[in-house]
């Protein structure tokens, strides 16, 4: 059989899915869970559109097997906002226009999220590497680098 | 009325919306991954389908064997060409200005006979889950009969080349021949005599370069979920440009008939040109059809590069140029190959114009051909062509400035194109602000502060682009809710921000919130036609509809509202949200209780089209800085400017978002991203490893210059904004490189192996 | 994709045990097994996936100063490691090369090693430090150098019972510096289209007592550029030295054209990045005294 019991904890949720060996954790989440604001870019690590958070480390989504997942804390997109609250990273893309046609958005909401965990005050150069594994083709990074930047120093130049 | 808004449009004027920096009224979606791409849509039921591709970058298609992939269980479906109807080749339907061949299309979507590139589709497969799906691949057996192929344009116009086409015959020449060829077309914009010209020149330049294919880079690969129901009708969710095309052309691939068949616009991640064709949603619904379940199909991102999507056309060229000594341009003479890939007509005539639109001269001679490859079909990508042209002319144009030891930015001044000059067609030139932006250029710290010296050459560069763009058709219609508030539904997809910039404007015209306007894009069966989403189109034709549809919703409530006064219309006016007499004390009514006592006396609903606006010409003026590494040849950017005249800036932050993600594509193109074809006609760089779109490490800060000098009779006087910022900037680049190391660099992408060994060469 | 049985052990016997099995793969970090698999490129009836195994996870100093890293270790571990930083920094910033952030959180070094690319970019810097591999099979344990371990691109001499546990990083001496560039197009999420690691110690006098210099991408495996080492023994450090050790490392390479660059220019980088870590790692034991 292909198939197996797959135990995790996904946005703060206990889950139990009946899950394929081949499924990567990314369609775990998009598939069989229906969390699809994950996003699907390249599906070999290179964009970052697919980044979660897997016991506290960013990873591509699309580079795990969901049963190397077992037992183990997820945070994806869709965990990052509280009701009627968004994450300052999320406040700050829309502010400054940090997002445009939105695809590639939640891997670095997730990357970004992942940094200010890391480091509270990233430079401008600290966040750009933070970011540099999720290629955005629509803003040239101007917008979203600003918003981060807001994010590590509210009150620095805009 | 229309005409009377246009009069009254001060884009410097005092407004309550537009002009504003606001942000994306849809960017909450965005943040959280709420958005709903095609990929993200599920259906009860729903099963996923896979494409066969062609191995062969050319070959005949003898027989194809689907027998063992549909005995595997979970297998649903399977379909070839043979579902479809045969097309004749030249089979038009409309498509923006001119119009698109279903035969093309459907060979896009599903080869018949003979594939022409690596990647083509042949067979696909619909299974209970994507594993089973690849699985079934596996076990569909096709004979080929594999045929020698042509992989550039010199092998494609090589005297003993295969022809792709026995009966291609190249239009457009002098002297017709009869003979096989793999050059569709030749086409030709002169006047004056350019070789006399250029004999009699004090100074020329003679350039020639050579650019790769390259990639939109779209992040979200093309996605399709396809419903054939009961009854049926066709239901395809898409991300598409033009979900009306998408429906006149899919109807016509599948041979049904258009009330048979309704498409969904869902978020699109990212088009720039690559998805206005259909590259998979007949199949879907082929597949739909025939296993009676919804159908999800999806490319992997090697399908997307290693031909499932059209990339955009490579091109060679050569450009000879020369002026007198004072600095006054002669001629200009040129002749231009593109590459478009397996299926013909990419019709060059919209990259010449480039090259003798930003300046004049009394002698030009350009001439272009469009050539068939064993490479995917390409497509259109941010002002198609530009961004190749002006690789070729701004570097000619800046090495003959070093000739005549002039200012480039002076030399641009002496020779540039106003308002009224002639375009290569002929045609007098709409507004256009050369002069304006040159001389924004000239007061600006980024052109006037000397550069930093650095360990390593450095070299500031300029570059101009000009992009003409369209304007087409564009449709939306208006109804006024129970409670007053204006609900706006567009024919437009919103692939740059268009929901947002038009609720400013219906926010505008209603003198009302943002927050009390509703903008949505309709359905293909909900809304009237509009054309693609593209050619920097949108924002400038939406809003003239918008405006229509405005007035003609505040002239029935005016009416409705005189009625309920016991009033004339004449006798009111309009003002946020009521409509009142001269007279301050006088009566007044709001709009909300117009709508209360008249709701079910008949719905509000009008509509507001543009066609054959003006065109909102684009012109921008780039700046760089860059560091060349003088052991390995790589670029370093250092510093980017970029002026454009925008007309006037609806949403700021939108118009500054266009120009900079359109500097950074243009940045990718001109120093890492580049197709690299093997000899097998495979490409060797299916990745985003391999194919090297810019990281956020890989590019400086983006500054931008907005102009705001208004296009008479568009709205606002709006011009387009999202092509033209791709146009200068490889040749802004080179110009740079020329000034740090030297050398010119003549091809595209500028690899720092190239850099280098243009270095090394003299 | 074909189906595979998966399998997850806690110890290095029941990893043993496991990998006895034919077509055995070890799913480390999977950033490389992962897109393998799914691109059909390999094959597995069984995936074992090692990051539950205590001997393959740490980095711990050990009696004799030899600094232990787990296979299992994640490049991330590695470039946030003060004694790796301190003492093997030329290994700590590679593997902060490897892909991007969210990459360098799950690849592993034993991946980035057992993968044998020749592009890898933790090789060259292990080979500097002599650093051994620790394995283990059905037959027992062996150490052997990194830079013996590699037969081609994407072998190593590993039989197929055996596993790498882990790597041992002697002790170095006291005025030893290493450096490990390499050259991609872009600033990150790029393969290397040359990397070289080179590392020199000083006796007092200043001259050069060792050296190594190690190559990426410019053969079919990771190489050692024997001959730029011989040019850099007993001589003390300068620009001039290290331009014909340039010279030399260049004619120690064996590079292909590919897609990434041709051989010709590759030979040519190998020289420059040889020049420049040889700068780096004297710059670093000199404070730009020497010339």
């Amino acid at each position: 059989m292909s198939k197996e019991i797959l135990e995790c904890s996904v946005n703060g949720e206990q889950q139990s899915c009946l899950i394929d060996r081949r499924d990567t954790l990314l369609e775990l989440l998009r598939t069989r869970l229906q969390l699809t604001g994950t996003k699907e870019g390249c599906g070999n690590g290179n964009c970052g559109s697919c980044t979660v958070i897997v016991d506290s480390q960013t990873v591509c989504s699309c580079l795990m097997f969901a049963v190397e997942a077992q037992d183990c804390e997820i945070t994806t997109i869709e965990g990052v906002a509280s009701v009627g609250e968004l994450h300052r990273v999320q406040e700050a893309l829309i502010k400054h226009g940090g997002t445009q046609c939105g695809f590639c958005t939640p891997g670095v909401v997730m990357s970004a999220v992942g940094l200010f965990a890391e480091n509270p005050s990233p430079n401008e150069s600290d966040i750009r590497l933070a970011i540099a594994g999720n290629i955005c083709r629509c803003t040239g990074y101007e917008k979203i680098v600003k918003a981060l930047m807001d994010v590590a120093d509210p009150k620095g130049a805009d | 009325m229309f005409e009377e808004i246009i009069a009254h449009a001060d884009p410097h004027g005092d407004h309550d919306t537009i002009g504003r920096r606001l942000p994306r009224i849809d960017s909450g979606k965005r943040v959280t991954g709420e958005a709903i791409y095609p990929a993200d849509f599920q259906l009860p039921g729903m099963v996923y389908a896979k494409l066969k591709r062609s191995p062969h970058p050319h070959a005949k298609i003898r027989s194809i064997d689907t027998s063992k992939a549909m005995e595997l269980a979970g297998v649903l479906a399977v379909t070839t060409a043979d579902d479809f109807p045969e097309l004749e080749p030249g089979t038009a339907v409309p498509m923006g200005q001119g119009s698109c061949d279903v035969w093309m299309v459907g060979q896009i979507n599903m080869a018949r006979h003979k594939v022409f590139w690596v990647g083509q589709p042949v067979a696909a497969v619909a299974a209970i889950d994507l594993h089973i799906a690849e699985q079934a691949l596996e076990l569909i057996k096709i004979e080929y009969e594999v045929l020698d192929a042509v992989f550039s344009i010199d092998e494609a116009t090589a005297p003993a080349a295969p022809a792709l086409y026995d009966s291609m015959r190249t239009t457009g020449l002098d002297t017709p021949s009869n003979k096989p060829t793999n050059v569709c077309s030749r086409t030709v914009f002169k006047r004056g005599n350019s070789d006399s010209a250029l004999a009699n020149s004090d100074e020329t330049v003679e350039l020639s370069i050579k650019v790769d294919t390259a990639h939109q880079g779209y992040i979200e690969p093309q996605s399709v979920v396809a419903q054939h129901d009961r009854d049926g009708l066709t239901t395809l969710w898409v991300s598409t440009q033009g979900h009306f095309t998408t429906e006149l052309v899919t109807a016509r691939v599948l041979g049904i008939p258009q009330s048979k068949i309704r498409v969904v616009p869902l978020e699109i991640g990212g088009g720039f040109g690559g998805k206005v064709f259909i590259h998979g949603e007949s199949v879907a619904a082929k597949l739909a059809e025939k296993c009676g379940r919804p159908v999800q199909l999806i490319f992997s991102r090697e399908e997307v590069l290693q031909g499932g999507s059209g990339p955009t056309a490579a091109l060679q060229g050569k450009l000879e140029i020369g002026a007198s000594k004072d600095g006054v341009i002669n001629a200009i003479k040129s002749r231009i190959h593109v590459d478009a890939g397996g299926l013909p007509d990419m019709n060059p005539g919209i990259i010449l114009q480039v090259f003798a639109a930003l300046y004049q001269t009394p002698n030009l001679f350009l001439e272009g051909f469009d050539v068939v490859t064993n490479k995917p079909r390409t497509e259109a990508y941010r002002a198609p062509g530009g961004i190749q042209a002006a690789f070729l002319m701004e570097q000619a144009i800046d090495e003959l400035s070093q000739k005549l030891e002039m200012d480039p930015l002076e030399f641009r001044r002496r020779n540039a194109s106003v308002t009224g000059s002639t375009m290569p067609a002929g045609t007098p030139f709409p507004s256009i602000g050369v002069l304006e932006i040159a001389d924004a250029v000239a007061a600006h710290p980024c052109w006037t502060t000397p550069l930093k010296e650095g360990s390593m050459p450095r070299g500031r560069g300029l570059a101009f682009g000009y992009w003409r763009g369209t304007s087409m058709t564009s449709a939306c219609h208006v109804t006024i809710s129970g409670d007053g508030r204006p609900m706006f539904t567009l024919g437009s997809v919103d692939i740059s921000g268009a929901h947002t910039s038009m609720a400013q404007v219906a926010a505008e015209q209603f003198q009302m919130s943002l927050d009390d306007v509703y903008v949505a894009t309709g359905d293909s069966k909900s809304v009237g036609y509009t054309d693609i989403a593209a050619a920097s189109r949108v924002t400038r034709t939406m809003a003239a509809a918008v405006i229509d549809a405005s007035q003609a919703a505040l002239a029935e409530l005016k009416k409705r509202a005189a009625n309920l006064m016991q009033l004339t219309a004449e006798e009111l006016t309009y003002d946020h949200g009521s409509f009142r007499t001269a007279n301050d004390n006088g009566p007044s009514m709001t709009v909300a209780d117009v709508m209360k006592a008249t709701l079910t006396q008949g719905a509000i609903i009008c509509q507001g089209s543009s066609s054959n606006l003006p065109f909102g010409v684009e012109v921008g003026a780039h700046v760089c800085d860059v560091e060349v590494d003088k052991d390995t040849g790589q670029i370093t950017v250092l510093k980017y400017t970029a002026f454009q005249d925008v007309g006037f800036a609806l949403n700021p932050p939108a118009v500054e978002g266009q120009i900079e993600g359109s500097v950074v594509q243009g940045l990718g193109w001109a120093i890492s991203e580049g197709f690299d074809y093997g000899s097998d006609g495979r490409l060797r760089n299916a990745s985003l490893l391999d194919y090297r779109i810019p990281t956020a490490l890989d590019v400086p800060s983006i500054d931008t210059v907005l102009l705001q000098k208004p296009v008479p009779g568009v709205p606002y006087g709006l011009r387009g904004v999202g092509e033209v910022p791709i146009v200068p900037v490889a040749a802004c680049v080179a110009n740079a490189v020329a000034r740090a190391v030297g050398n010119r660099v003549t091809q595209m992408p500028m690899t720092p192996e190239r850099v280098f060994k243009a270095m090394t060469a003299s | 994709m074909e189906l595979f049985n998966f399998q997850t052990p806690s110890s290095v016997a029941e990893l043993l045990i496991a990998k006895a099995n034919t077509n055995a793969w070890l799913l480390a970090g999977g950033t490389d097994l992962i897109p393998q698999l799914k691109e059909g490129r390999r094959k597995a009836d069984l995936v074992i996936d090692i990051k539950k195994i205590p001997a393959m996870n740490g980095i711990s100093e050990l009696e004799d100063g030899t600094l232990r890293i787990g296979a299992a270790v994640s490049a991330t571990a590695i470039a946030q490691n003060v004694d790796a930083i301190r003492s093997y920094a030329a290994l700590a910033s590679s593997v902060a090369l490897i892909g991007s952030r969210q990459v360098q959180n799950r690849a592993t070094l034993g991946g980035n090693v057992c993968n044998a690319a020749p592009s890898a970019d933790a090789i060259p810097a292990l080979i500097c430090y002599d650093a051994m591999a620790e394995i283990e099979g059905a037959e027992g344990k062996r150490e052997i150098l990194v830079e013996d371990l590699f037969t081609g691109p994407g072998r190593t001499q590993l039989n197929p019972t055996e596993v790498l546990i882990s790597f041992l990083l002697p002790l170095q001496s006291e005025r030893t510096a290493a450096a490990y560039q390499r050259f991609t197009p872009r600033r990150e999420m790029d393969i290397a289209v040359a990397g070289v690691g080179s590392r020199i110690s000083l006796d007092a006098d200043g001259k050069i007592i060792a050296a190594r210099v190690a190559l990426a991408s410019v053969g079919p495996t990771p190489l050692r550029a024997a001959s730029a080492e011989c040019v850099l023994m007993d001589e003390s450090p300068s620009s001039q030295l290290f331009e014909e050790a340039g010279v030399a490392a260049a004619q120690d390479a064996s590079p292909i054209s590919d897609t990434r660059g041709s051989a010709e220019y590759r030979r040519h980088l190998v020289s420059v990045l040889c020049k420049r870590t040889l700068a780096s790692a004297t710059n670093e034991l000199l404070q730009d005294t020497w010339t």
